[in-house]
């Protein structure tokens, strides 16, 4: 396609938006809403795996002994371990690996280790077990071991975590399926209007020889304003929202780690866009067919 | 130019709009046809835009035969034509300039002929000074020569009017039908679909006459009515 032709079809999808400029604005809302929900719930599915993330890092069981106890204990309870059968693999972390973990994990603060060394952290085991169902029996079994100061099983919260997450994905899914098909009705009915205004000019194209594209482009312009516009506005919403009502959310839950809007607001605008642009244009193209046939 | 060979045309609610009809029209002609209404004389110019396919039978239009033409390159034949309506068909929110160009614009046309083409066209149906008026500023008669402007700026090598005079008074007739005949004078072949029988008669060119979707005589320069059929009456 030529440039003066992009340029034609570009002028006249703005023209089309603006002679319609009250059912333009009506499907705009209807993206804008459709779009709103939408974000709603990929915020709240992005917090809440960002806020479970460290969950997903832990091993499923651990057990640590007591900073105290000699290498011999400590081998007296591996040599339990790897005597029992429910215990599919374990892996030793020793007070070296513990001392560089706490270190890493405490980033800027590490400062409070200075001036001690390795031997306060404990060696623990991760173990990992054949058959997640007699975790119950082995917690308990070496919690009362001696020299054994706890035992952290965490596998049974990142399933629930991950059960959380899936069904928010999938619900997720399954409103842009049925928002979409929503907001692909509404648009296509709205440059309905348009079309019918002007169908005889359509007519009028196709006999002194214009394409099918030619006449096309334009009206699938019209629906990607619209769609685009929809997107922004949803955004601008989401994002005063989430500024305003995330801010006093997190100031009133301390341990709750919101992310920032900076790190959410590409991927909010991306994904509103495409799905904007990707229904108006949709839209169009439904409501035209049926004019082109001459 | 035009070959319709053994064509029959039926629309699906069963009106038989042409049978069988066999039909050339050369290069550098000017024909009418002539009949009643519907006799089939828009079914024969339907059938050139590829607007109709026929039933049966092949239609011809510069060498192309136009039941194996795809979708695709309908436009492409539309653009080898020229085409005036009874209603002239014009885009009511765009000038007379903008009109005649917009049939250059849908051929991706170059700027610079653009300018060159719309001018010339304008100035050949005598309305260069109405470049900037909308189409519901002319008079029915100006109106038609702007849809002719555009139907001859992509310098078609076949015209087709259907019906072009039947919205104008005799007088404004007689100027578009003047047109015409220059348009053929200079080289273009031009298939009139009319029943203005004064013009026909005073034209003195090829007329087919059709009835019933039966091509009933075929003459050069011919009358609207059999001259026979004429006595018959008056006698």
């Amino acid at each position: 396609m030529k440039l003066r032709t992009t340029k034609y079809i570009i002028k006249e999808g703005f023209i089309n938006t603006y002679r319609n400029v009250l059912m333009s604005l009506a499907s705009m809302g209807v993206v804008s809403a459709s779009l709103i929900i939408l974000g709603f719930f990929l915020v709240i599915t992005t917090n809440i795996e960002h806020n479970t993330r460290f969950l997903k890092e832990q091993p499923e069981m651990q057990v640590f002994c007591n900073p105290s106890l000699d290498e011999h204990q400590v081998g007296m309870l591996q040599w339990n371990i790897s005597r029992d059968e429910r215990i599919e693999e374990f892996e030793k972390v020793d007070k070296t690996a513990a001392f560089e973990k706490a270190k890493k994990m405490l980033g800027d603060d590490s400062e409070i280790l200075e001036g001690l060394d390795e031997s306060i952290m404990p060696v623990s085991y991760i173990i990992k077990l054949k058959n997640s169902k007699d975790y119950e029996d082995i917690v308990e079994k070496y919690r009362n071991y001696p020299g054994v100061d706890s035992v952290q099983y965490s596998k049974k919260a990142i399933d629930f975590v991950n059960k959380i997450l899936r069904v928010l994905q999938i619900g997720s899914s399954a409103l842009i399926i049925i928002l979409s098909a929503i907001a692909v009705f509404i648009i296509s009915n709205t440059i309905k209007l348009t079309v019918f205004a002007r169908r005889k000019e359509i007519n009028i194209m196709k006999y002194i020889g214009a394409t099918d594209w030619f006449i096309r482009w334009p009206f699938i312009v019209e629906g990607i304003i619209i769609g685009l516009v929809g997107a922004v506005v949803s955004f601008m919403i989401i994002y005063l929202v989430y500024r305003i009502g995330g801010g006093s959310i997190g100031n009133d839950m301390a341990m709750l780690e919101l992310v920032s809007m900076g790190d959410m607001s590409f991927q909010l605008i991306s994904t509103f866009c495409m799905l904007g642009a990707f229904v108006g244009a949709l839209g169009s193209v439904i409501s035209i067919q049926k004019y082109l046939r001459v | 130019m035009v070959e319709y060979r053994s064509v029959t045309k039926k629309y699906p609610n069963g009106t038989l709009a042409l049978s069988n009809i066999n039909l050339t029209i050369n290069k550098g002609e000017f024909a009418f046809f002539v009949g009643p209404s519907g006799s089939g004389k828009s079914t024969l110019l339907k059938l050139i835009l590829k607007e109709e396919d026929p039933t049966e039978g092949e239609v011809f239009v510069n060498g192309y035969e136009l039941s194996s033409m795809t979708r695709k390159d309908i436009p492409l034949l539309r653009r080898s034509l020229g085409v005036v309506f009874q209603d002239f068909r014009l885009l009511p929110n765009k000038t007379v300039y903008e009109n005649v160009e917009f049939a250059m614009q849908i051929t991706e046309a170059l700027p610079k002929e653009i300018r060159r083409q719309v001018p010339m066209s304008l100035a050949l149906v005598g309305l260069s000074k109405k470049a900037k008026a909308y189409p519901n500023q002319l008079s029915g008669g100006e109106q038609q020569r702007v849809a002719l402007a555009r139907a001859l700026v992509n310098n078609p090598s076949l015209l087709i009017a259907d019906e072009p005079t039947g919205n104008l008074d005799p007088e404004t007739s007689w100027e578009i039908m003047k047109l015409l005949a220059e348009v053929n004078y200079r080289g273009t072949t031009v298939i009139v679909a009319t029943h203005e029988k004064s013009i026909v008669d005073a034209m003195k060119k090829r007329v087919i006459a059709i009835d019933k979707g039966v091509i009933i005589r075929d003459q050069e320069k011919g009358q609207y009515e059999d001259e026979v059929k004429n006595h018959q009456i008056y006698y």
